[in-house]
């Protein structure tokens, strides 16, 4: 097939969900309870289309002269590779599973066509990421999809929380684009083109340090999108929207997209900069892990969690191996949104009746037991968690360790410093497998601790365990290598033309066990006598009060700690400290960082306000009082008496003349 | 007719307001009607200026010119002023967008009552002086039309204003003439400093009445000009544009001559006049800090005047730069490129970040303007193609948007006289339309890419990050007012729009009702407009591109 015959398919497959969107925006009334159900059938028809592309062997490059100027011309260009191809399946094919769940999630919501149509809007602004042929292209789509991450955050706009939420992540999005506009001006300014095509040879011009800003302001753009640290707060903020929102565009797809836009431009990464990116992926990863450990709100826990593996997939490709970070993206997808969608399954069930609104169905300290009473959404739950946690015979074990190789193989580039990013990632994994069965615990677990009289969870409709469970298959290993223990033969580096050369048993056992370790240590404190509700009380973000009873636990712990067991001293002691003082950090220090600066942002604006005011303004005031003083002077002489207009007359006369003679 | 659109493009206005003058007083409510047609036709007329436009020399075929006044003055030399007339790519775009948002200032004007006479008949001189500004082809031409915007513009604010519209309206007047009062002395200096070198011929008998001139004429007065061969009563004065941009056109001894370059102490006279004139026309753009008296003259003119004045009158502070100031000083522009470009970067972020603090909804909106006028002027100090370009632009562009902008905010104060920010809250409960369109304004003017705002600051952007006598970190600290924008239309969204349904005077509540019709399509139409100059910018810059590109090679 040649490329030409592809144009139209790309075409329509970006065409597809934009006129779902204005379909759904214009006739929603019209369609009432159906309107999930076309925009399922619009994506479906997207999924048969881009499984077309991918299966047709060449790649397809189209141009389109958007502005010109004179000899400038500024071209738009659409690409599909192999990359995009994957990508698209991807976006897809979950897409589609969210869209069939949220029909039974929101089938009671009176604005449901309006949920349809922003996740349409989504799916056209992502797939436009996806086909971008070249960075600008990839701007202009990033901001909407950005635009339609804010309208389904706040799409319950009545929740003050959500809208501010859905301000928070577009504003903090934005800090990052601003350096991502910077680095595509730089690029352009310096080579004349953002083509994906083009820029590779373009490249020479530049010197290595120019290079190494560009990359890095680049970057910026997947510090914003995919919650890179320190722009990471806005995520877990956005878990206040619609919970398949968050398994769409919060776990699976929309913050993958940091990874795929470095995915893109791995080529022009030098060292320095890959090593600043390996560098913000292993804080970010670490934060999101000790983060997860002390959640308690649900959808936070796997909030944290995708904060972390996004963090994964920045080192994998800071140490210069895009493709596993790819891979790793593609697993994640899957099993994070079945995650979500599992954990929306378990809020639909706790939905309090209406009588009693002060329930939380979110929080799982008001969980317990619910293995008994959902099993279906236990067994998705299970697996994708095991997957999450890196257990064998699952995806996510694959792509961890394809990453774990990867990270021990660019020591070879790297020199020895590559051994931290390995150890670190490898602890990393160790803390998901324990925070993952805390979770899985407090859920699904122990005894109910729910009040039974205004709550009566039952296992979820059809239309949403289904998806949850094709999500969950979608974990098993032969999706994606006909090895369990290793990715090399998989499909996907073969697409992706990657031949890993570091083969390595002991990395992938030495992965299990930390793993394995973590479920135990996670395990043996649930059953234990100081299980994981001891910690109760404290609060994500304590207030003062709290504060003092922490103060005084934490006290009332170092006397304890000669008694405890010996890993409870060196491992699992420190390590709530460490993330006691990670939420610290992040509630006093960067979020608080944010706020503040956010604050200091409309105090500065009022400190400028007020100089506006008085100083500024003021000066043009005392300009114009000068100016009504001369005049008050000169309106003395026109004060009626002829006397003074003669004086006056007379003077100037004098002084005319005294000019004319002088001169 | 095509001959003489351009007069008529002036004129028409200008009879329509002494018909409004004349008008029976009875009948002075069919006065709006009177105004919209007179409004629609000049969007008609500036249409035909635009079907007749020359894209590949970038020039409306037909100009004007008519000897006005010729004064000799003996050893003096004779005073010459044209009327002069002419369109091309860079005043095509904004006469089209000033008739337009006089248009929509007609409309929105619909609910004028008192004193309706006055009101139409000033609106009307506005509207055809505006469009003069941007036709004259003779300084003193220009500066007449551009001093006799004040006149109507004062009395709008003064007389049809909000509380404190006295206060508004002779802030307003006594900076822009404060203004116009530098531009006038450095006129007088240029028309001082240069000749009209076909008229010169004339009065030196090179040329005689009904010949016309001949291939080298020009050039021959010029080299007589510089060898000092012409007697001062021969020599010609002239305001005329293409003769100013000329420097061969200079008396040899003159203050302002590009060439000899005359010092008062360490400084050029030439750069003193380039700073003046530049003054001159940033307290129109403005520029901060010059731009005190925008805020307080939005948030105090009614509803179409905003509009206008937002939406047009600002536009003439960059036609001036590009036109004027950089036209005539092109090397003292280069050199003071960093300057330039610094004020125009503190423009950006301080009236970004003023517009963070307000709390007057149409305040708010006057800040985002000063910035949003920044990115014009940092266009303009990159001095490059993209710049120049994306700074025309972005003058329609955001003619569009906050025309848009104040109609919006014009909505809430027609209905309960009340902007404060913090007033109000969940208004997408009472007034959904209206939630939906002040959205998609707010988002188009936060840059959102789709939207016009967004080509207009990537290409006053690249055009800075190109040229190549300003340090990146201009451009690159100026990204921080798109993070701004972020901020302040979204807190504000999410202040008043979002959340639970209240106002502050909930006995006044069932006064805020959703859009009517006449509101609802005025904005759609901006809004498509928008879209429109956002998915397909190229309808701009083809038409900019030549004249600009002709513009830069004459400066080499």
């Amino acid at each position: 097939m040649s490329s030409t015959d592809l144009t139209f398919p790309v075409l329509l497959l970006l065409a597809l969900p934009f006129l779902a969107f204005g379909a759904i925006a214009g006739m929603g009334s019209f369609l009432r309870a159906s309107v999930g159900w076309v925009a399922a059938a619009f994506t479906a028809a997207g999924l048969g289309l881009s499984l077309l592309l991918f299966l047709s062997p060449e790649s397809v490059q189209m141009q389109y002269d958007w502005i010109r100027l004179g000899p400038y011309v500024l071209t738009l260009s659409l690409r599909v590779d192999s990359l995009a191809g994957i990508m698209l399946l991807l976006v897809h094919a979950v897409a589609l599973l969210v869209q069939v769940y949220s029909i039974a999630y929101m089938h009671d919501d009176p604005n449901r066509s309006r949920y349809f149509a922003f996740l349409q809007l989504f799916i056209f602004s992502m797939l436009g990421i996806l086909l971008s042929g070249s960075l600008l292209l990839m701007y202009i789509f990033w901001e909407l999809v950005g635009l339609s991450s804010y309208l389904l955050i706040g799409f319950w706009h009545h929740k003050p929380r959500a809208v501010w939420a859905a301000k928070k992540a577009f504003i903090l999005n934005r800090i990052g684009d601003a350096a991502f506009l910077t680095g595509i001006l730089l690029l352009l300014h310096h080579t004349g083109t953002t083509d994906f095509t083009a820029l590779p040879s373009a490249l020479s011009v530049l010197s290595p340090g120019l290079l190494t800003a560009i990359g890095l302001c680049l970057f910026g753009g997947c510090v914003g999108k995919s919650a890179q640290f320190p722009l990471s707060a806005w995520l877990p903020d956005a878990m206040e929207g619609p919970t398949p929102v968050s398994a769409l565009i919060h776990a699976a797809t929309m913050v993958a997209a940091g990874i795929f836009l470095l995915a893109r431009i791995s080529f022009l990464l030098t060292p320095t900069a890959q090593v600043v990116i390996a560098c913000i992926g292993t804080i970010t990863m670490l934060h999101g892990a000790w983060l997860a450990l002390r959640a308690w709100d649900i959808k936070r826990v796997l909030a944290y969690s995708t904060i972390s593996q996004l963090g994964l997939m920045v080192v994998a490709v800071g140490l210069g191996s895009w493709q596993t970070a790819m891979f790793h993206l593609l697993t994640h997808a899957f099993f994070k949104a079945g995650l979500f969608l599992s954990a929306g399954s378990v809020i639909h069930a706790l939905h309090p009746t209406e009588t009693q609104t002060n329930f939380d169905p979110q929080n799982m300290r008001t969980m317990g037991g619910l293995r008994t009473v959902m099993p279906r959404t236990f067994w998705c739950f299970v697996i994708c968690a095991a997957a999450l946690s890196g257990l064998p015979l699952l995806s996510g074990f694959l792509s961890k360790d394809a990453i774990f190789l990867a990270a021990f193989a660019s020591t070879a580039s790297l020199g020895s410093v590559a051994y931290v990013f390995a150890a670190l990632a490898i602890l990393a994994a160790g803390l998901t497998a324990y925070y993952m069965t805390r979770q899985v615990w407090l859920i699904f677990f122990g005894k109910k601790r729910y009040s039974a009289a205004s709550v009566h969870p039952h296992e979820s409709p059809a239309l949403m365990w289904i998806p949850m469970a094709i999500l969950a298959v979608g974990t098993l290993f032969f999706w994606y290598s006909s090895n369990p223990f290793e990715a090399e033969s998989g499909w996907l580096f073969r697409v992706l033309q990657y031949a890993p050369d570091v083969h390595s048993v002991w990395v992938p056992m030495v992965s299990v066990a930390v793993t394995v370790s973590g479920i135990g240590f996670a395990w043996q404190k649930a059953t234990g006598t100081r299980n994981f509700l001891a910690d109760a009380g404290e609060d994500e973000s304590p207030n003062w009060r709290l504060l003092a009873q922490q103060i005084f636990n934490r006290l009332r712990l170092l006397a304890e700690h000669s008694e405890e067991t010996q890993q409870h001293i060196f491992f699992l002691g420190p390590l709530q400290k460490i993330a006691r003082a990670c939420a610290y950090i992040e509630n006093r220090g960067i979020d608080t960082l944010v706020n503040r600066l956010s604050r200091y942002m409309v105090v500065v604006a009022h400190v400028l306000s007020w100089a506006d005011r008085y100083l500024t303004d003021g000066g043009v005031r005392a300009v114009s009082y000068s100016v009504r003083g001369a005049g008050a002077v000169v309106r003395q002489f026109q004060n009626g008496k002829i006397q003074s207009y003669f004086l006056v007359t007379f003077v100037s006369v004098l002084l005319l003349l005294l000019w004319v003679l002088v001169i | 007719m095509r001959e003489h659109l351009l007069t008529l493009l002036i004129f028409l206005p200008l009879t329509g307001a002494l018909l409004a003058l004349v008008w029976p007083a009875h009948r002075s409510r069919n006065l709006r009607l009177l105004t919209l047609s007179i409004c629609l036709l000049e969007v008609v007329l500036s249409g035909f200026l635009y079907t007749n436009f020359d894209f590949s020399t970038g020039r409306y075929p037909y100009s004007e010119l008519y000897d006005w006044i010729t004064l000799p003055l003996g050893s003096l030399g004779t005073v010459s002023i044209d009327y002069a007339l002419a369109v091309d790519g860079i005043s095509l775009p904004l006469v089209l967008l000033a008739t337009s948002i006089m248009l929509v200032g007609a409309i929105s004007s619909w609910t004028i009552t008192a004193r309706p006479k006055a009101y139409f008949a000033l609106y009307l001189l506005l509207s055809g002086t505006v469009v003069g500004c941007f036709l004259a082809q003779d300084f003193f031409l220009f500066y007449l039309f551009f001093e006799f915007m004040l006149l109507p513009m004062y009395f709008l604010i003064g007389l049809w204003g909000g509380p404190r519209r006295e206060y508004a309206a002779i802030k307003f007047f006594v900076y822009t003439f404060l203004g116009s009062l530098l531009i006038l002395i450095v006129m007088i200096g240029l028309y001082l400093s240069a000749i009209d070198p076909l008229e010169t011929a004339r009065a030196a008998g090179w040329l005689l009445a009904g010949e016309l001139p001949s291939e080298g004429l020009i050039s021959k007065v010029q080299q007589a000009l510089a060898q000092g061969v012409l007697l001062p009563e021969q020599l010609v004065h002239t305001f005329r544009f293409e003769y100013l941009a000329d420097p061969a056109n200079y008396l040899p001894d003159a203050w302002l001559n590009p060439i000899s370059g005359i010092f008062l102490g360490e400084t050029s006279v030439r750069v003193l006049a380039f700073w003046l004139l530049f003054a001159g026309f940033a307290v129109k753009l403005p520029v901060v800090p010059v731009h005190t008296w925008l805020p307080d003259a939005h948030v105090e003119a009614p509803t179409p005047i905003s509009v206008v004045l937002a939406g047009i009158l600002l536009k003439i502070g960059g036609y001036g730069f590009i036109r004027i100031v950089h036209g005539f000083f092109p090397n003292e522009a280069l050199d003071s490129s960093v300057p330039l470009a610094i004020l125009a970067m503190i423009s950006i972020v301080y009236g970004g970040f003023n517009a963070l603090a307000q709390y007057d909804l149409k305040k708010m909106i006057a800040y985002s303007s000063i910035s949003h006028m920044g990115f014009v002027l940092l266009g303009i100090a990159a001095l490059t193609a993209e710049g120049l370009n994306g700074a025309i632009y972005q003058m329609v562009s955001h003619g569009v948007l906050s025309a848009m902008l104040f109609l919006l905010a014009g909505v809430l104060s027609d209905r309960t006289h009340n902007r404060q920010i913090d007033h109000y809250r969940g208004l997408i409960g009472r007034m959904p339309r209206y939630t939906v369109l002040t959205g998609i304004a707010f988002f188009a003017s936060l840059g959102l890419p789709g939207f016009s705002g967004f080509v207009g600051e990537l290409f006053t952007l690249m055009g800075a990050f190109r040229a190549g006598q300003i340090p990146i970190w201009i451009p690159a600290v100026s990204t921080v007012g798109i993070v701004l924008a972020a901020a302040y239309f979204l807190w504000t969204l999410q202040r008043m729009f979002f959340g639970e349904f209240w106002y502050r005077k909930s006995e006044d509540a069932a006064l805020l009702t959703d859009l009517s019709p006449r509101e609802m399509s005025l904005l759609m139409v901006l809004a498509l407009a928008t879209l429109l100059l956002g998915l397909f910018p190229n309808t701009v810059f083809s038409i900019t591109g030549p004249t600009v590109q002709a513009w830069l090679d004459s400066l080499n």
